[in-house]
């Protein structure tokens, strides 16, 4: 039934890709909310909190806050806060509750930049997109305000969009495709939020080329091509090896890959030129038609995974081994291709394997 | 700038008094830090007992969490412990609902297609809802009626509404209410009592059984401690409620009135007299005196080892752990260590305890771990030899820690004896 989830657990929210982007910038991140979701995305979406500390807070609403839209006090906590602190800028990140009393945010972004004197980003997350859309809304928000066309362009330089733990997995990730893409000849490689700074953002329009590695930095690529004619790639560089084995398997197989589309339609392109017969890649994420092939097909509710997997007679399963335990009946090979924003859990960490081999 | 974090002396506190505590200590006047030793605050339901799990504390329930996706994602922890696997449901909502409030028509199906989906009946399903619907004004008493008549079995509310942290009625006050709500009067056993205030029990070896058995109690309660919901009805035949924390407050009055269990409130105390007259109050309360001299004597003997190994000493002490971190630091103070830095949020209530901190160490200095200049605490500053708390261990890296955290709830004289104990190890 629409909304209900008896067994996968509800994904990263947007709120905690927003925040996964804005991360390592140095800003002042205030997640507006009364403390939950806070404590979420910095307790378990965001697993460089117990490493690295950043300026993520939560905006502390009580009851008479939202009933009486004090935005005035928000600003002024923030001006107070921004007063004991070295910081690049402010982002109010969207909850629930200013979403449900229809908090006006570019209205309070204006407050709070002539309140504190920096660059304010406006992201209206709800907590109820996936971690996606809000990390979509991050890029997009934070290439347009501080990327200026301010020099030459940096031969053999590369950009990473939609690198965030959330779509990686792994706090190595970033060093391994850094690792990765020097072999293939790149040299200097900046991956934007994971591992970079906020310079790198401002000297974005000199990069050579920027590399898509999840639908979330797809539509800042976009606007970066458009603003500095920067050319774009998708691929997903950081499957584990072991993806050869497994295609072994698949020859002349029927299968569903579950991921992001980016990863799934790289994994795809792998298993089909070792002989896969057919391969669908399905989301719950967004669903970039540019992406698309014509036989994938979008997820919404439990039940949309648990009826594709009864009907389409796949023969191998490549998905979070969180999506398991909903398809107990399910007799095909079910391979674990692991994914943070489904299931919280870091590779390597208990809980990341499943029957069948891990990518 | 980046400036020092804020902290001030006890001295100055106690001087300020409970009606001027600076706006610094204040969680709603200021941005919330989010760190790892916040953890806790800000997010209750990924740390111990938090509304989610607490609302599962009735035997053999389940857990319908009606919110936006975000408000379940980190439940995955919960289900991970044992006990918890399969026990909690989401019904998500979507932009429509928030304005429209559809979500609501669709709860009695989730539940009860739940049911179907449970091999087993469970004793009741509980509702967990969040801030969306403390802002809609939903009425949950009546969408869990109508839930109730179409799955045939008890529907209940718990509130998870992080909006009313600092209200009269806080989401761990009505908790503990909604987990005592499924019982129905039944005659009373005259010697029976609850123990209410805490999800897990509290440690076996401490005296409060023994010294309530000697009461002629035979039957001493906890709703942790039942296995199946036949057990936990038994709840309601006690002839009196001994509350342990005071969020258990409500509860206690709550029974009282439906159930006419009358109630009694201890504290959770380490300093040793306090624990004696406690237990000479609560024998007073019962006519029947309650004699504690065995215990008594025991922890003092421990106490006075402790302090002969331990004395000057110097402590760091949290807000995440079984104790009140003022009460506690003012023992630790009366046992001869130095309590250098406590980090803890204060309320009013806590001045009791600030006044005599302030006459036996005026410059022990209190930090809030909620104040943004946290960002700019400089670890292990303080220089101690041990931390207490979870949080404090964050704070302090390089020193020995004793968490204090526990599942199962230290109480009185065994309490401190134990407590003791793993300092003195941590020490070793």
């Amino acid at each position: 039934m629409k909304g209900l989830h008896k067994v996968i657990y509800p994904f990263a929210p947007d709120q905690s890709g927003a925040v996964s982007v804005l991360y390592e910038l140095g800003g002042l991140l205030v997640v507006v909310d009364a403390g939950g979701c806070t404590g979420n995305i910095c307790g378990f979406d965001e697993p460089r909190w117990q490493q690295q500390k950043s300026a993520v807070f939560s905006a502390g609403l009580r009851d008479m806050d939202a009933i009486l839209g004090r935005d005035e006090l928000l600003v002024k906590k923030m001006a107070e806060a921004a007063e004991k602190m070295d910081l690049n800028f402010a982002a109010l990140i969207g909850t629930p509750v200013p979403a449900t009393i229809g908090t006006d945010y570019k209205a309070v972004a204006r407050m709070a930049e002539k309140a504190i004197g920096l660059p304010v980003l406006a992201l209206d997350t709800n907590g109820i997109r996936w971690y996606d859309e809000g990390a979509e809304k991050a890029y997009l928000a934070i290439f347009d305000r501080f990327t200026k066309q301010d020099g030459e362009r940096v031969p053999r330089s590369l950009g990473i969009l939609g690198a965030t733990p959330l779509d990686l997995g792994s706090l190595d990730a970033p060093q391994r495709m850094r690792m990765k893409l020097q072999q293939q000849g790149w040299e200097r490689i900046l991956c934007y939020g994971n591992g970079g700074t906020l310079s790198q953002i401002k000297s974005a329009g000199r990069t050579e080329q920027n590399l898509v590695v999840s639908p979330s930095g797809l539509a800042a690529a976009q606007s970066l091509r458009k603003r500095f004619g920067t050319p774009y790639r998708c691929e997903y560089p950081d499957l584990n090896p072991c993806w050869e084995t497994i295609a072994k398997d698949l020859v002349g197989k029927r299968t569903l890959i579950v991921h992001q589309q980016i990863a799934a339609n790289t994994l795809r392109k792998k298993i089909l030129q070792h002989g896969a017969a057919d391969v669908t890649a399905a989301t719950y994420f967004m669903q970039k038609p540019e992406l698309s092939e014509p036989q994938d097909l979008h997820l919404r509710e439990e039940d949309d995974f648990t009826n594709l997997v009864r009907t389409g007679k796949y023969d191998c399963i490549l998905a979070d081994p969180a999506f398991r335990a909903a398809i107990p009946d399910y007799r095909g090979r079910f391979y674990a291709f692991p994914h943070f924003a489904v299931s919280g859990v870091l590779q390597g960490e208990e809980g990341s394997k499943a029957e069948g081999m891990v990518l | 700038m980046n400036s020092a974090p804020y902290s001030i002396t006890v001295q100055e506190l106690a001087a300020a008094g409970r009606n001027n505590i600076p706006v610094q200590l204040q969680s709603a006047k200021q941005l919330i830090y989010s760190s790892p030793a916040t953890l806790a605050f800000n997010s209750p339901g990924a740390q111990g007992f938090g509304v989610k799990r607490a609302g599962l504390a009735v035997p053999e329930s389940v857990m319908l969490l009606v919110a936006p996706g975000c408000c379940g994602r980190n439940t995955k922890l919960l289900s991970q412990i044992p006990g918890y696997e399969n026990r909690f449901f989401f019904l998500l909502m979507d932009e429509s609902d928030i304005v429209s409030g559809k979500h609501l028509e669709r709860v009695p199906q989730a539940v009860c297609e739940i049911l179907e989906f449970l091999q087993k009946k469970p004793s009741v399903v509980m509702i967990c809802s969040t801030c969306v619907d403390a802002l809609l004004g939903t009425d949950w008493e009546r969408v869990c009626r109508k839930a109730e008549a179409e799955a045939g079995l008890p529907v209940r509310p718990c509130y998870m509404y992080a909006l009313t942290r600092e209200g009269r009625k806080p989401p761990m006050v009505l908790v503990r209410q909604a987990i005592y709500s499924l019982l129905e009067p039944a005659e009373r056993n005259p010697r029976a009592a609850n123990l209410l205030g805490y999800f897990s029990p509290l440690r076996e070896e401490s005296e409060l059984y023994a010294l309530l058995q000697a009461a002629g109690l035979r039957k001493i309660q906890e709703i942790s401690r039942m296995q199946t919901f036949e057990e936990y009805k038994e709840l309601a035949k006690a002839n009196f409620n001994l509350i342990l924390h005071p969020e258990a407050r409500l509860a206690a009055e709550d029974m009282e009135k439906r159930l006419g269990i009358p109630f009694l409130e201890m504290q959770r105390q380490y300093r040793l007299d306090k624990i004696h007259r406690q237990y000479e109050l609560l024998g007073q309360a019962l006519g029947a005196p309650l004699e504690d001299s065995v215990y008594r004597e025991k922890a003092e003997r421990a106490v006075a080892e402790f302090s002969a190994r331990h004395a000057g000493k110097r402590v760091a002490v949290g807000e995440r752990l079984n104790a009140n971190p003022f009460e506690l630091s003012l023992a630790l103070i009366q046992y001869g260590l130095q309590v250098e830095e406590i980090y803890a949020n204060v309320s009013p209530e806590d001045f009791f305890y600030l006044r005599a901190l302030a006459a036996w160490s005026p410059m022990t200095r209190v930090y809030t771990n909620l104040s943004p200049t946290m960002l700019n605490y400089n670890s292990g500053s303080a220089m101690v030899d041990l931390s207490l708390g979870a949080d404090a261990a964050y704070y302090q890296p390089d020193a020995a820690n004793v968490p204090w955290d526990d599942e199962k709830q230290p109480f009185g004289y065994a309490g401190l004896e134990a407590l003791l104990q793993r300092m003195d190890a941590a020490f070793i």
